[in-house]
C-alpha cells in the first residue's frame, strides 16, 4: 500500500450508549490518508455521534479510535491540533468579523504573527470571503457565508484530518459549490476529509469511499462504484395502447419484465447492456414505444435495497 | 498565553455590546443618584436610641463658677439619661432646620439668659421665674423655635428644657436664699418678728409680758453694739446649722442640682454632646450627603455581583451558539480556558467598582478612607478588597454559567446569588433598617461580607477609626468562597470536557 492509501484513522468496535439507547453499535472502519470519506445516513443514524468521538469531543462507551496510531481520547489535547471539526451548527462569534474569528481560533491553536495572517488570508480565499466580507461582523452574513466561515475556522490550523458534520444544511447552491470546491482544494493539499451527510448526491459527487450508517451500524462501506454495483439499472418503458395486445410476446421473451397493464407501462431491472436487446425486440415486434428511460443505480437505491426504507425517511 | 487570547476576545465582545456595557456601568450609578436624590437625610441610619435635643447657645453672661448658665443647662441635659444634645451653630440654621422639618424644635438660650438666671430669687426684688406648670421661658430669655407639624416631639423637647431649667434655677435660688439666713437684715427682721414671753420671776427686771428677740439680744450684749452684732450673726449661723442638720440629705447652699441633692456622680455617663453637621448634601446632586456613604457601597456590591447574571449569560449564549464546544475542541488546556473566562469578569468587576467609587467621589462627594490611613491601608482598601470581591464574583459567574444549560436555568440559578443574597446581604435594605439579627444572616452571603468591608472604607461622619481587621476578615472569606467555587467549576468543566459526555 502506498503512502496515499495508508490508514490515517482506524476505528475499532466503537459503541456509544445514551442511557439504554445504542447510538453507535460496534463500528469498525479504516479511513485512508488524503481520501474524502463519506458517512451517509439518515437523520439520527449516529453520524454526528461518531464524528464527535473521532474529534475527541466525547468518549465512546466501548471501543477505540486511533489517529496515526495515537488513541483518540478527549484528554489527548495534542491530537486536537491535527483534527479540524466543522460542527453542524454555526460555531463562531457573531460579534466578531470573519477575519477576527479566524485569527482567534488560529491563535488558540498556537499560531501567531505573519504565519497566522497568511494562513487566514489563504483560508478566506479558499472559502470565498473577499476582503470586504472578511471585515464584516459575521452576524450580518447570509446562511451560506456563515457555513463557509464555519468551515474556514476548522481549516485555519491546517489539520491533517477534516471532519465535516452536514456542512451544507440550508445553504444556497452557490455556497454549496463553494464549500465543495474548498473541500476539494483542501483534499488536494493532502488533508483527509470525513464528510457526513444525508444527501446522497453530495456523497456521490465528493467521496472516494462511503460508509452507510443506519441505526448506529455500518451497513455498507466501499467505493462509490462498488456500492452502486449492489443495485442494477432499471429500464422503464411504455408502449402505445394499440400494441397492448402484444404484451404477451414481451412477457414470453422477457420473463423478468414487470408490467402495469392498465397504463401500458413496463419496467425491467437488468444490466445496462440489455437495453439495446429490449429496443431491438420492440422494434422487431413493431411495438410502438411512447417513452423509455433508464433508472441508473444510486445511493438512494442502495440504501433502499439494504434497509428497505428511503434515505430521507 | 492562550487564556489572554480568550480574555481579549471576551472583552472585545463585551465592549461591542453597548447595551450590556450600559447596564453594567451606567445603571448602577443612575440608581445611586436617583435614590440619593429621593431618599431622606436619615436613610440607612439606625434610629436614634437617644432623644435628640437641639440647642442654640447665644448666652453671653456668666453664672455659677464663672460659667454661662446656658452651659450649665446644656451639661444638665447631656448628663440626663437617654438624651443627646446637638449644638446648632446659628439662629438662621436653627430656623431653617425647623422650617424644613428636619428638627421638631430648637431651644435657644438668648444672650441675656445668664443675667436673667442670676436675677432669679425668692426675694421680692428678684425675678420669680415660676408658674404653675414650670418656668416662664421668656422671663429667662429662653425661646423655642418649633415645627408646628411635629407638636408631640416639640412638646417633649420643651418639657426637657423646662426640667433642665428647673434643675438649674431652683438650686440656685435655694442656695442664694439659704445664704440670706445669715444676713444682718434677716436677723433684724427675725428679731422683730419673734417675741419671747418673760417669766414672772424676771418681770421685776423687765416689766413686760413679752420681749422681741432682737431686743433680748441687745439686752444680752449689754448694749454693746459690736457684741450685739456678734450675737445676731451667731443666731443666723445657728439657724443655718440647725436647718442643715434638720435637712441633712440636702446641701441647701449647693446652688446646683447635683450639689443640692447630694447626687453621686454617675461615672457611666456618656458624653452625648454633638455639633450639628449638614449630612443632607449640597447642590443638585446633594453632594456629600451621608446617605451616599451607604448607597454607593451597597449598589457597588450589588451590581458587582449582578455580573454573575451577565457573565453567566455570555457563557450560556456561547454554549447555545456552539462556540463553547468549539473552544473545548481546541488544544487549549482546561485551566487556560477557565482563566480566559475568569480574567474578563475580574477586569470588568474591578473596573465597575472603581468606576462607581470614582464617580461617587467626584460627583457625589463620597468620603473614602480617613486622613489617618497609611499607604498600606489604602492598598488594602482599594486593591486587595476589590480584588477579593471580584475574584468571588468571577468564580460565582463561571460556576453558574457552566451549570446553566439555557437562559431559563441561568435566570433561576442566578436569582439566588444576585437577588436573594443581595437582599439578605444588606445591599437593598441597609442593615440599620432591618431586624437586629439580619446582620448575622448577612454573613452567610458573599455580599454581606463585601458590603461590611466596603462600608468600612467609606466611613460615616461619626467614624473616626477603621476596622482593618474586619476588612481583612472579609477579604479572606471572599477569597475562600472564590477558591471553593472556582474549584467546583474546574472539576465540572473537566468532567464536561473529558468525561463520558
Amino acid at each position: 500500500m502506498t503512502q496515499t492509501h495508508s490508514v490515517i484513522l482506524k476505528i475499532e468496535n466503537i459503541t456509544k450508549l445514551h442511557g439504554q439507547f445504542k447510538a453507535l453499535n460496534t463500528i469498525s472502519l479504516e479511513i485512508n490518508r488524503a481520501e474524502i470519506f463519506g458517512l451517509l445516513g439518515p437523520n439520527g443514524a449516529g453520524k454526528s455521534t461518531l464524528l464527535s468521538i473521532l474529534a475527541g469531543a466525547s468518549k465512546p462507551s466501548s471501543g477505540f479510535a486511533w489517529l496515526d496510531g495515537m488513541e483518540i481520547q478527549p484528554n489527548n489535547l495534542k491530537l486536537r491540533a491535527r483534527i479540524g471539526l466543522v460542527p453542524q451548527d454555526f460555531a463562531f462569534y457573531e460579534d466578531l468579523t470573519a477575519k477576527e474569528n479566524l485569527l482567534f481560533f488560529g491563535q488558540l491553536f498556537g499560531m501567531q504573527g505573519q504565519v497566522l495572517t497568511n494562513k487566514v488570508n489563504e483560508i478566506l480565499e479558499i472559502i470565498g470571503l473577499d476582503d470586504e466580507k472578511a471585515h464584516q461582523y459575521s452576524k450580518y452574513f447570509s446562511g451560506g457565508m456563515k457555513r463557509r466561515l464555519n468551515l474556514g475556522i476548522a481549516l485555519v490550523h491546517s489539520p491533517d484530518i477534516l471532519m465535516l458534520d452536514e456542512p451544507t444544511v440550508g445553504v444556497d447552491p452557490q455556497s454549496r459549490n463553494r464549500i465543495f470546491e474548498a473541500i476539494k482544494i483542501i483534499n488536494a493539499m493532502g488533508t483527509t476529509v470525513i464528510y457526513t451527510t444525508h444527501y446522497m448526491e453530495e456523497a456521490e459527487s465528493l467521496c472516494n469511499r462511503i460508509a452507510i450508517l443506519n441505526h448506529g451500524e455500518i451497513i455498507a462501506c466501499d467505493t462509490l462504484q462498488n456500492l452502486l454495483s449492489l443495485t442494477q439499472t432499471t429500464i422503464n418503458f411504455s408502449i402505445h395502447e394499440n400494441d397492448q395486445t402484444k404484451s404477451g410476446i414481451l412477457q414470453n421473451k422477457l420473463p423478468e419484465l414487470k408490467s402495469e397493464p392498465l397504463q401500458g407501462s413496463y419496467s425491467l431491472t437488468s444490466h445496462k447492456n440489455s437495453t439495446p436487446d429490449i429496443i431491438n425486440l420492440l422494434v422487431n415486434e413493431k411495438i410502438q414505444i411512447i417513452n423509455l428511460h433508464l433508472d441508473s443505480p444510486n445511493l438512494e437505491k442502495v440504501f433502499l435495497s439494504l434497509t428497505g426504507r428511503h434515505l430521507r425517511d | 498565553m492562550q487564556s489572554f487570547i480568550i480574555a481579549k476576545k471576551e472583552l472585545t465582545l463585551l465592549i461591542r455590546d453597548k447595551l450590556t456595557a450600559t447596564v453594567l456601568f451606567v445603571l448602577p450609578f443612575a440608581m445611586i443618584l436617583i435614590l440619593g436624590l429621593l431618599l431622606g437625610e436619615g436613610f440607612g441610619q439606625k434610629t436614634d436610641d437617644l432623644m435628640r435635643i437641639s440647642v442654640l447657645n447665644l448666652d453671653k453672661g456668666f453664672g455659677l463658677n464663672n460659667k454661662p448658665w446656658a452651659q450649665h443647662a446644656i451639661e444638665d441635659m447631656v448628663s440626663t439619661p437617654n438624651i443627646k444634645v446637638e449644638i446648632i451653630q446659628n439662629k438662621e440654621l436653627a430656623e431653617q432646620l425647623v422650617k424644613t422639618g428636619k428638627r421638631a424644635a430648637v431651644i435657644i438660650f438668648n444672650p441675656d439668659f445668664s443675667d436673667r438666671v442670676n436675677e432669679c430669687s425668692f426675694l421680692s426684688t428678684g425675678v420669680n421665674p415660676f408658674h404653675r406648670d414650670g418656668i416662664y421661658l421668656e422671663k429667662l430669655q429662653v425661646s423655642i423655635v418649633k415645627d408646628n407639624k411635629q407638636p408631640a416631639t416639640s412638646a417633649i423637647i420643651e418639657s426637657v428644657c423646662q426640667i433642665a431649667l428647673l434643675r438649674i434655677v431652683m438650686p440656685w435660688m435655694i442656695g442664694k436664699a439659704f445664704e440670706k439666713l445669715g444676713d444682718p437684715e434677716f436677723i433684724e427682721l427675725l428679731g422683730k418678728e419673734v417675741s419671747l414671753p418673760i417669766p414672772p420671776s424676771l418681770r421685776l427686771l423687765i416689766p413686760k409680758d413679752k420681749i422681741p428677740l432682737g431686743e433680748l439680744l441687745e439686752l444680752a450684749s449689754g448694749k454693746d453694739v459690736v457684741l450685739a452684732k456678734n450675737y445676731r450673726e451667731k443666731v443666723g449661723a445657728g439657724i443655718q446649722t440647725a436647718l442643715t442638720g434638720q435637712f441633712k440629705n440636702y446641701n441647701l447652699t449647693g446652688k446646683s442640682w447635683a450639689s443640692l441633692t447630694r447626687s453621686v456622680n454617675n461615672s457611666e455617663t456618656v458624653n452625648t454632646l454633638t455639633t450639628f453637621k449638614n449630612e443632607d448634601g449640597t447642590g443638585i446632586l446633594k453632594r456629600g450627603a451621608i446617605r451616599y456613604q451607604i448607597l454607593v457601597p451597597s449598589f457597588t456590591v450589588m451590581f458587582t455581583f449582578s455580573l454573575i447574571l451577565i457573565s453567566g449569560w455570555i457563557f450560556v449564549a456561547e454554549k447555545r451558539q456552539g462556540t463553547f464546544n468549539r473552544l473545548l475542541s481546541t488544544p487549549v488546556s482546561t485551566p487556560n480556558i477557565l482563566l480566559g473566562k475568569f480574567l474578563p469578569t475580574i477586569i470588568i468587576s474591578l473596573f465597575q467598582i472603581f468606576f462607581l467609587l470614582g464617580l461617587g467621589k467626584v460627583l457625589l462627594g463620597l468620603k473614602i478612607g480617613l486622613p489617618s490611613w497609611t499607604l498600606s491601608d489604602w492598598m488594602i482598601a482599594l486593591i486587595i478588597l476589590p480584588l477579593a470581591t471580584s475574584f468571588c464574583v468571577a468564580s460565582f459567574s463561571l460556576l453558574i454559567g457552566l451549570l446553566s444549560k439555557n437562559e431559563t436555568q441561568l435566570a433561576l440559578f442566578s436569582s439566588v446569588p444576585v437577588c436573594l443574597f443581595a437582599l439578605i446581604g444588606g445591599c437593598i435594605f441597609p442593615w440599620e433598617m432591618m431586624p437586629d439579627n439580619a446582620k448575622t444572616l448577612a454573613f452567610l452571603t458573599p455580599q454581606g461580607w463585601a458590603l461590611e468591608a466596603f462600608r468600612e472604607i467609606m466611613p460615616s461622619s461619626f467614624d473616626t477609626t477603621t476596622d482593618f481587621q474586619l476588612i481583612w476578615k472579609s477579604t479572606l472569606v471572599l477569597t475562600s468562597m472564590g477558591f471553593i467555587l472556582i474549584s467546583i467549576t474546574w472539576i465540572t468543566l473537566g468532567r464536561i470536557r473529558f468525561g463520558n459526555s
